[in-house]
């Protein structure tokens, strides 16, 4: 016992009793609760694609304060910690205010007026437009702005850039799951709502952390649970949700098509396939059963790195299931072979006739926001609104018409996010206009995308926190949080909801929609951009969308607010919406019939060798959103979760919280071990919310699904070895002369990982 | 027995923390977070268990028991309240003596604060914040009967033993059916804990 | 969608003068402890009006006006006495108030640390440093009401006893004498500056008190913290009493100076009731706290004394599952008595960290109940 100086006051207390600091989401002054006037505007979560409802209490001054649960249908009245957190983003003090400015990147940030940073950007898009053609300038946008912003940015991107590159963020995350769909169903959704899953006898989890990354789903596995469901679960960590699963495949990661089609395979070993659903409703069936046939399970149990038996035991206990449900997510889809891993859960839901009946289909859990509304209108490389091809010329020929100009003026198909970055390294895009999106932190191979960024002469951001992308940009243009104007997002059942206006944006701020009208105005097509505001967007979006596949147009903003929330297809004003797909049978290809794929496994783009053995893995926690540009700034957040660490199996003897280096062949780092045995020995995980040095994208591999585009974040080869020191998390990034909101700060320099995947336990607290 | 309470699963807890978020939303004390979130088996499973105040009834609040200060009050409807603070002294004596762990104390400002079961949403008729956004149930918040019809076969107990002795709770936990015996409130004398020994029993100063 | 919310339903009860907390003491012993305190207490009643006649010089300094006030302080003083053994004579409380005094009495403790004992009372009791780390706006306004009250009882307890007197020094003069007990403590002009202050330090006592229990009820009506689970009689009564107090004891001086003592005889009667009912109010509800808070330096110094114990004994106890420090020593082999005292038969627990405790019970939950949803 030491007998140093001992204070009068205070004396001890055990860890985790004191842990009383306010968490800093606001300024400590705002959090007294001394309003006895409040008003509750109905609304949703920003975050993910469940899009939980909930009511923002606003204060008798109009200003965002706080956060109350709603008992919206999707969620009711749950919330998980990003949701609980959000509010505080509207009124942080890290808020960008006014448009930042500088015409080199040698030079740092200044605060202009609007007039000028407009001018400068026009300037710009002219001076490259003119030296290097039209489509030397690019634009990509995001997945979590709403519908009609979405849709803005595809139209502003053809009709006033007039440039064949536009893409979105949603090229990292949804895109593989889109082209299967499209390909085996021909329409581009999840198959079955959310609530179809209390319903079914067994549910199949594949490459989703719904736990972590869907929390508020969690109910409805529970709830399937309690009505008898079994749960099967395919991932290579054992998440909260695999822990208590019935069985748990803990496969090696990029090797699912294997396992699906080995599972097919025992299930029609034992007879236990729909034959009757597959001749009426099927093609390619014979194909497909053919080439599942090479997949014994001693193959696949080879390949995956799973005993034989469990490959038997799920292949029983979906197959038997009178009614089955297999939901996927980022797990099965962020690789070379996303779409065809996507194809083989299809496959088997098909084969065992488990479609469009309550209780038995098929989904994919969409991550952004507005992962399924944001590809629908526009805003992707070869899509046009209402999910019409952008190659084909009756599709071309619609949309010139609603946007009143020559099919000849409308640019061809574009290029991947990824592959614009390719071409910017190579200076076949010199200039470029980002909304909603951080490629700094989102997209693989850091290197290559700094260095992408680097080379563009003129790059404008849009984004209301400054992003480690934006912080990189000639202009940032300070634009509106979710809670300062009103619009639609589709969430993962393809459900249209509204997301109301709860106050007015700070001063100097305006709204996406404005600065593309308004660049728009500058370039010569205002006539085509008089939109006051977002319902003028999403009225012209019904009709553009109206007679297709994803048809918007029964759907107004007076019906979403009186209903919570419609399905599409609606089309027409009387309509119902289309919850369940498939009910009748029939797909929405011509013949009606679901298209069956052949799927061969092929491995990893990264090759394993001796210096590089072992898998990496990425994947989200639960306290951060994607690249964290504004949870890393929520108080609450980053005490749960300060900073990135590494998930390793005690089997490698590293200690808890001892530096480990993890090098790939793009890059290394150190990161705390979290020693766990819930991950498998030959993989490591590392979360990617963070930015470089501490980005797990700075070590995943720029490789690509060829039908997709989709890159490969799910696996990478690897090594551990130790290091010295951890690599300390940057601050986020914040206009010159600010600095990052201080009491929201406090926990990131915690050296330590997590106590849990999840987070640090309450009393594990500095 | 049981009227309006929470209802505790650590079996559907997916350590998500909501509940620590939602915690500090409540008005009666914005911005401090009083429900405990453990990662009991760390190092071996993702396995998380919330901890709010089970409102004990026999021995009628140990917490309120042990105040030197008769700052700790319990309602007519057996709601222990956290501590009064014209009275609190600071003493930390209900947080050592609490068997499940639960009060926090701020040493400077000499004030124990707990869990209340939300005394300012349940008086409203409202749910407790943590168990109104929970988003696996495992915190669940209304009668066993509600429970029940929700989740077909389960039990609940409310009886947890230390040692010897047994402490009935107002807040109960979801057991697996037909237990009899109380939930343990865990095993003291340890020698070794996940295969490293204890202090005392020969591990590192 | 939008508007306020009514007003709470549930009400906590008890929070009476037999303690809530001190449910397992039997009843006999109840008895005889109020018993005991009924005796304690009619003693120091006996004394303080021993020594009012003493300290009034056989009530030949009594203020026959101010009798009601001193029949109240007689009454104040057998409730807080009474309240007071009672109190201690709690499990809880009894171990903390011998081992609060011992270590205050001590003279190892004397030698080793002179100063703590009266730094603790200065910042815990005069500036009550620790209600700033609650709230900065709550200590300002707390820290009137305390000064304002300290002052204006500094003045009136020996007016009404009849123990300060205030006489002419001359026939006709404007100076004065002030005495305590019958002897003179100093003679002042009652033009100067110290004249007007002694004439109107009850003034000044009421402004303070007003602006800070004006801020207090301000809050009670705005701050949704304080406004959960508020009661009339604990939480608005006491601050409604020190208002009316005020208010009337200014309007006196109101009444005086500008009305010609219009009104001054019904506002006397009312300074007077409200005067009466506080003090005797004053052992049951919210201002016996005025009583309790010496506690918290007992409590302080004894845990403060028992980390300095010299070079060779063990200062802290460590969880004996993780190692951490959970508190001194003596506080916890302290709780564990009380434990004992209250047949907790879980006191060997109180060894273990919060933590520790939550995470056994997690793991044996986990082992012994349920691995998961099964």
């Amino acid at each position: 016992m030491s007998h140093e100086y001992v204070p009068l006051d205070p004396s001890v207390a055990p860890l985790g009793t004191r842990d009383f600091r306010d968490a800093g989401g606001l300024p400590a002054a705002a959090w007294r609760a001394d309003q006895t006037e409040q008003t509750l505007v109905p609304t949703h979560c920003c975050f993910c694609g469940v899009q939980c409802g909930m009511y923002l209490r606003v204060d008798g001054h109009g200003k965002v304060f706080g956060v109350e649960p709603r008992n919206h249908d999707i969620n009711r009245m749950r919330l998980c910690p990003k949701g609980i957190n959000a509010y505080q983003q509207v009124n942080h003090p890290d808020r960008l205010t006014a448009p930042l400015m500088r015409r080199s990147r040698d030079e740092e940030f200044r605060e202009v007026s609007w007039e000028e940073a407009l001018d400068f950007t026009v300037a710009e898009i002219h001076r490259i437009q003119a030296e290097h053609g039209r489509d030397a300038f690019g634009m990509l946008g995001g997945a979590s702005l709403f519908s009609e912003k979405t849709y803005l940015v595809g139209k502003f991107a053809r009709v006033a850039l007039k440039t064949r590159h536009v893409d979105y963020n949603g090229r990292l995350c949804m895109v593989s799951a889109a082209g299967a769909n499209k390909l085996a169903f021909g329409i581009d959704r999840a198959g079955n709502p959310f609530s179809d899953m209390l319903q079914t006898d067994c549910l199949l989890i594949a490459g989703a952390n719904v736990g972590e990354c869907f929390p508020v789903l969690t109910q409805y596995v529970w709830g399937a649970r309690d009505r008898g469901a079994t749960l099967i679960v395919v991932d290579p960590r054992e998440t909260a949700v695999a822990r208590t699963a019935d069985i748990h495949v803990a496969l090696k990661s990029g090797t699912d098509s294997a396992f699906f089609n080995a599972v097919l395979h025992v299930i029609v070993e034992e007879g236990l396939t729909d034959e009757a659903f597959l001749a009426e409703h099927a093609t390619g069936w014979a194909e497909v059963k053919a080439t599942v046939k090479e997949y014994p399970p001693a193959r696949a149990a080879e390949i995956c790195g799973v005993p034989e038996e469990q490959i038997v035991q799920v292949a029983r206990m979906f197959g038997r299931a009178e009614r089955a449900m297999a939901c996927h997510a980022r797990g099965i889809e962020h690789h070379t072979q996303g779409v065809e891993n996507c194809l083989t859960v299809i496959n088997l839901c098909a084969a065992t006739g488990n479609l469009g009946r309550p209780g038995a289909g098929y989904g994919t859990l969409t991550g952004q926001g507005n992962g399924q509304g944001g590809r629908e209108h526009g805003q992707k490389s070869d899509l046009l609104p209402g999910g019409r091809s952008i190659n084909d010329p009756v599709h071309r020929r619609q949309i010139s018409a609603i946007w009143g100009i020559e099919e000849s003026e409308l640019p061809q198909a574009g290029t991947s996010m990824m592959e614009m970055v390719w071409q910017m390294q190579r200076h076949e895009i010199r200039g470029l206009i980002g909304v909603c999106n951080n490629p700094f932190v989102s997209l693989p191979n850091y290197a290559v995308v700094k260095d992408g960024y680097d080379k563009l002469e003129f790059h404008a951001q849009l984004d209301f926190f400054l992003s480690e992308t934006a912080a990189n940009a000639h202009v940032v243009f300070p634009v509106t949080t979710w809670a300062e104007d009103e619009g639609v997002m589709a969430n993962a059942e393809a459900r249209v909801i509204k997301h109301n206006k709860a106050q007015e944006p700070p001063a100097g701020v305006r709204t996406d929609t404005w600065v593309m009208c308004e660049l728009a105005r500058r370039l010569g097509e205002g006539g085509k951009f008089a939109f006051e505001g977002s319902k003028d967007v999403f009225d012209e979006l019904r009709r553009a969308s109206a007679g297709t596949v994803i048809d918007y147009y029964g759907i107004t903003y007076d019906r979403l607010e009186a209903t919570g929330g419609i399905v599409w297809p609606c089309p027409s004003l009387e309509h119902p919406g289309t919850p369940r797909l498939f009910e009748d049978g029939r797909t929405y290809h011509p013949d009606g019939k679901v298209h069956l794929q052949v799927v061969e496994w092929r491995p990893p783009a990264d090759p394993y060798s001796d210096e590089f053995p072992m898998r990496l893995t990425t994947g989200r926690t639960v306290a951060h959103f994607l690249s964290g540009n504004q949870t890393r700034r929520l108080g609450g957040l980053v005490e749960q979760t300060p900073r990135p660490w590494v998930e390793i199996h005690p089997s490698h003897g590293f200690r808890n919280g001892e530096p480990v280096r993890v090098v790939t062949r793009r890059g290394s780092e150190v990161l705390p071990a979290l020693v766990t045995e819930a991950i498998r020995p030959d993989h490591v995980f590392v979360p990617y919310h963070w930015p470089y040095p501490t980005a797990a994208n700075a070590l995943t591999i720029d490789a690509l699904d060829p039908r997709s585009k989709i890159p490969e974040y799910k696996v990478c080869a690897v090594r551990i070895e130790r290091a010295e020191a951890i690599d300390p998390v940057p601050a986020p990034p914040v206009p010159p002369g600010r600095e990052p909101y201080p009491e929201a700060q406090v926990s990131r320099t915690d050296p330590l990982p997590p106590t849990s995947p999840q987070g640090r336990g309450t009393a594990e607290r500095g | 027995m049981l009227g309006r309470t929470i209802f505790i699963d650590p079996g559907r807890c997916i350590g998500c923390q909501a509940c620590v978020s939602a915690c500090r939303e409540c008005d009666s004390h914005r911005g401090k977070s009083m429900i405990h979130l453990d990662y009991p088996d760390e190092g071996r499973t993702v396995a998380s268990l919330p901890t709010v105040c089970m409102h004990c009834e026999d021995p009628v609040a140990p917490c309120a028991e042990v105040c030197p200060a008769e700052a700790i009050l319990i309602t007519a409807d057996g709601v222990v309240q956290e501590a009064d603070p014209t009275r609190c002294i600071g003493c930390a004596n209900c947080v050592n003596a609490c068997p499940f762990g639960v009060p926090k104390i701020d040493l400077e400002a000499k004030l124990q604060m707990k869990c209340n079961l939300c005394y300012d949403r349940t008086s409203y008729g409202l749910a407790p914040m943590c168990a109104t956004v929970c988003p696996t149930g495992a915190l669940f918040y209304g009668t066993v009967e509600e429970l029940q019809a929700e989740r077909p076969g389960v039990d609940v107990s409310t009886m947890f033993a230390f040692g010897d002795t047994v402490v009935s709770t107002g807040v109960a936990m979801v057991v697996s059916g037909e237990r009899r015996a109380p939930v343990p409130g865990g095993t003291l004398n340890l020698i070794e804990v996940n295969g490293r020994p204890t202090p005392g029993n020969g591990a590192r100063a | 969608m939008a508007g306020t919310a009514p007003p709470p339903q549930g009400r906590p009860t008890g929070g009476g003068p037999t303690g809530d907390g001190a449910a397992g003491v039997v009843a006999s012993a109840t008895r005889s402890t109020a018993a005991r305190a009924s005796l304690i207490a009619a003693a120091a009643g006996v004394l303080l009006v021993v020594a009012i006649v003493l300290g009034s010089r056989l009530l030949r300094d009594f203020d026959s006006a101010l009798v009601p006030y001193a029949v109240a302080t007689v009454f104040l003083t057998f409730g807080v006495v009474h309240r007071y053994v009672v109190w201690v004579s709690a499990p809880a409380a009894r171990r903390l108030f011998t081992q609060g005094w011992k270590a205050a009495l001590s003279w190892e403790n004397l030698k080793r640390s002179p100063a703590a004992l009266p730094k603790m009372i200065a910042t815990y009791l005069g500036f009550q440093k620790f209600l700033g780390a609650r709230s900065h706006a709550r200590w300002a306004a707390h820290q009137l009401i305390f000064w304002g009250c300290l002052l204006a009882a500094a003045i009136t307890f020996p007016l009404t006893w009849g123990w300060f007197t205030f006489t002419s020094a001359g026939a006709a003069g404007p100076g004065y004498e002030m005495r305590l007990w019958g002897f003179k403590l100093f003679g002042f002009d009652s033009g100067s500056f110290l004249g007007w202050a002694l004439y109107h330090g009850l003034d000044l006592a009421a402004v303070m008190v007003i602006g800070g229990a004006g801020y207090f009820l301000w809050r009670r009506m705005r701050d949704r913290a304080a406004t959960t689970g508020q009661r009339f009689g604990y939480d608005f009564l006491p601050l409604l009493a020190l208002i009316t107090i005020s208010v009337t004891g200014l309007l006196l001086t109101f009444s005086e100076m500008f009305l010609h003592g219009g009104g001054y005889e019904f506002l006397a009667v009312l300074h007077m009731a409200s005067v009466v009912l506080t003090l005797v109010y004053l052992p049951f509800g919210k201002f016996f706290h005025i009583v309790q808070r010496p506690a918290a330096v007992g409590m302080q110094l004894f845990k403060y004394t028992a980390r300095r114990q010299g070079p060779d004994a063990e200062e802290l106890r460590s969880c004996r599952r993780c190692g951490q420090p959970i508190d001194t020593v003596a506080a916890v082999d302290n709780l564990r008595a009380t434990m004992r005292d209250l047949r907790l038969g879980f006191d060997e627990w109180a060894e273990y960290c919060p933590r520790c405790k939550r995470v056994l019970r997690g793991t044996a939950y986990l082992s012994n109940v349920k691995r998961g949803f099964k």
